[in-house]
Order: C-alpha cells, then sequence, then structure tokens
C-alpha cells in the first residue's frame, strides 16, 4: 500500500498547505509602486546628453513669463531654506519627494505640462535626485544649473561661466612627471600597461 | 487512477501556467528607485583626492580608480593604474567585468565630480556595492594635490599636517624635491584663492 493512501489525511494537508503557500506568494506578487521607465542603457545616453540644466538666467525668464508653468523645489534641509531660498521655492527633500503624496503631485504637474525645477546647495546635490526622477518616467524635471550657490553669485552679478564637466586645468602640462637630469626630455614617459585582473565571465569560472 | 491525485496533478500544472504570466525579472538585481535615492543622499559614496592620493601611495590593492572622460582625455592624463571606460560605455558588457570584483573598491572620477557621479548611479541601481566617486575630480586633484596652498599662520595644526601630506603627494606623483619643512621662516605667504571657484564644486 503506498503511503498516501496509507495516510490520505496527511497528504490533503500537506497539499493544502503547499498550494496555499504558492497562491499566497503569487497574491503578494505586488506591483512595486515605483519602476524604473528608464532601462540603465536609457540612463547612460540622457547622462551623455545632459548639460548641466537650467541657467539662472533661464528660470528667470522661465519665471516672468506668464505662459511657462514652472514649479520650483529646494531640496535642501529646513535650515538651510530658511536662511534663503529662491522666492517661490518649495522646500522638500530628496527622499521625502518620493512619497506617495508627493508623487501624485509630481505626476500631476507632469500632465498639465509643468516644468519642475529642483536645486540644491551646488549641482552635486541635485545631480543624483534629478537621475532617480528621469529613470523614473518625470521627463519634465530639470537641475538649476550649478545650484543655490551659483543662483546667489548669478543675483550679485558676479557672473561666472560655469560647466559641470570642464576641466579646469591642462592636466598633463600642470601635472607633469619632471624627469632628472641627464635623461633625455623629449622621450614620452613610458606607459606602463598594467594588467587588470578582470572578473571571470561565464558560468565555468574554474579555479583562478 | 485515484481521483486525488489527478486533481493534484491538474492543480499543479495551473499554478505552472500561473507562473508563467508573472512579470519577467530582469537579469541584474536593480535596487528600487527609493534605496537608490536614499543611497544617494548618503555622503559616505565621496572619498577626497587625498583618501586617493593615500590609497595610490601606499599602493592598496583593492582600489580601482575609473576614469569616466572620452578616451583622448585619458590618454592626454589619468591618474595611477586608472581604468578608462567612458561614460557612454558604461553600461557596454565588455566593462561589466570591472564591476562587482570582490575586495575592490571602484572610485569614479572625471574632470569634476558630476558625471563620475552620474556613473556612480547608474552602477549603484545596477546593485554594486563598494563604489565611490572622487570628489572635485580632477580639478580637485590638481588644486590640493598637486599645487596645494600652504595655509596661513594661524591655521590649526592638522591643515598644515594635511598641507605636508599634500606637498609630499605632489612629490610623489610629480617627482618635483621636496622642501624641507621651514623651521624658522618668518615671511608668511598669504595666497588667496581667485573667487572663480566659489562653483569648484565641493573641492
Amino acid at each position: 500500500m503506498h503511503v498516501h493512501e496509507l495516510n490520505p489525511k496527511k497528504t490533503v494537508i500537506t497539499m493544502v498547505i503547499f498550494v496555499v503557500v504558492i497562491i499566497a506568494g503569487l497574491l503578494t506578487l505586488t506591483n512595486p509602486r515605483l519602476k524604473y521607465a528608464l532601462t540603465p542603457e536609457q540612463t547612460v545616453l540622457l547622462t551623455v546628453s545632459d548639460d548641466g540644466g537650467i541657467t539662472p538666467e533661464k528660470l528667470e525668464l522661465m519665471l516672468t513669463g506668464s505662459t511657462e508653468k514652472v514649479e520650483i523645489i529646494d531640496i535642501r534641509n529646513h535650515y538651510e531654506f530658511a536662511r534663503g531660498h529662491i522666492p517661490g521655492a518649495r522646500n522638500i527633500s530628496a527622499v521625502e519627494l518620493l512619497e506617495k503624496d508627493n508623487i501624485e503631485w509630481l505626476k500631476d504637474l507632469q500632465e498639465k505640462g509643468f516644468t519642475v525645477v529642483i536645486y540644491g546647495k551646488n549641482q552635486m546635490q541635485a545631480n543624483g535626485p534629478w537621475m532617480v526622477f528621469r529613470q523614473i518616467g518625470f521627463s519634465n524635471v530639470h537641475v538649476l544649473l550649478g545650484g543655490y550657490q551659483y543662483y546667489l553669485a548669478y543675483k550679485n552679478h558676479e557672473t561666472q561661466n560655469y560647466s559641470p564637466c570642464k576641466a579646469d586645468f591642462n592636466y598633463a602640462e600642470v601635472a607633469k612627471v619632471s624627469v632628472t637630469s641627464g635623461e633625455d626630455n623629449n622621450q614620452p614617459a613610458k606607459k606602463t600597461t598594467i594588467v587588470r585582473r578582470k572578473k571571470k565571465g561565464g558560468a565555468v569560472a574554474g579555479g583562478c | 487512477m485515484n481521483k486525488n491525485y489527478l486533481f493534484l496533478a491538474i492543480l499543479m500544472i495551473l499554478l505552472a501556467a500561473g507562473l508563467l504570466l508573472v512579470p519577467e525579472r530582469q537579469n541584474y538585481q536593480q535596487i528600487k528607485p527609493e534605496k537608490l535615492m536614499w543611497d544617494i543622499t548618503q555622503t559616505s559614496r565621496f572619498v577626497t583626492v587625498d583618501q586617493v592620493a593615500q590609497m595610490i601611495i601606499e599602493g592598496d590593492p583593492t582600489l580601482e580608480l575609473i576614469d569616466i572622460r572620452p578616451a583622448k582625455d585619458f590618454e592626454a592624463f589619468s591618474l595611477t593604474n586608472a581604468i578608462n571606460i567612458p561614460l557612454d560605455s558604461l553600461m557596454k558588457p565588455d566593462y561589466q567585468d570591472y564591476f562587482g570584483i570582490e575586495d575592490m573598491n571602484v572610485v569614479f572620477y572625471g574632470n569634476s565630480d558630476i558625471k563620475a557621479d552620474q556613473a556612480w548611479v547608474i552602477s549603484k541601481r545596477m546593485g554594486y556595492n563598494s563604489i565611490y566617486v572622487m570628489q572635485g575630480g580632477l580639478n580637485c586633484w590638481i588644486r590640493k594635490i598637486i599645487q596645494p596652498v600652504e595655509p596661513e599662520e594661524s591655521a590649526s595644526q592638522e591643515e598644515f599636517d594635511l598641507y605636508q601630506f599634500r606637498k609630499g603627494a605632489c612629490a610623489f606623483f610629480t617627482g618635483t624635491k621636496v622642501e624641507a619643512p621651514d623651521a624658522g621662516k618668518t615671511g608668511i605667504k598669504v595666497v588667496k584663492r581667485k573667487k572663480g571657484t566659489a562653483v569648484a564644486g565641493g573641492c
């Protein structure tokens, strides 16, 4: 006699538990609230075409123009915001902006054709958050170039030409290795080829 | 055949069919946007140029510098033992082997730190840990390591120690002679930073 026939009740109970677990697993497979709208490859393309964002001049134009729908968000902490901020800006931190209500608000703004400009104290602070918003599908979010400190410089008429990836020096010139006297100065520094150990790819890694 | 077994078999087939309908998971373990945003607000992902200089000088084997600038910029100048992965090629399959190596600390750098940070965000989304950004980039490397500014006389001991370290590091990287620490120098050289560096990007 088969064991299942010997203990039919036990079999049924085990079976039911097993099925319930699977169904529970399938049901709790919820859709995540925030989903990526851009693949990593598309995000790379985004960074390549990124020029750093909206200049303070452009922001002023947008604010004074009557047709532009602009929402400014200051992502610094409340203390910094209280000390000084762009007029009309809302103070919401980057992490808070991802909360349910704020996302609903951002979606609403996007539908209505608003441009959302986020800024931090400098370019860096808003850089990462901007990337997250773009990746989850908010294509109307932009960074204020240079952040609040650049905006202040602009308002004080200290015009500077800030670019987020400009080389401020000719590195090869400035950091060149000075050869000791006696050697031929025209000889280019020998570039030693360093063998970088890459991860062994593929299924069969072997005993490297 | 036993009816129970038939019932069980049908149920299993139905569940298997149900599993087929489950949305396909991607190959890489992406992290959720909320977690990514949280990680972005952590400043522990930055390393200073001083820390990088120290690691290079000490020959730290865990340091993996990744230069995200175009190839011709990398050819013109790069940090010691840095690997070139231009930002636009970050997701190429060939380069994926450089990430996720056990115990290695990947440090992204560029002219400044903005593009390096963007590379960091994408890598972080892919689930890689032990990735960092060199704060200020090469612009800061030059300002601090290659052209260190002597602190004013009223500066703290730490600042003077840091300045000595940077002068030593400069000598290491460029081969210039290190001046002996001035014991009785009376002249105070006050070098004011040009105003233009207000947005120097966290150097």
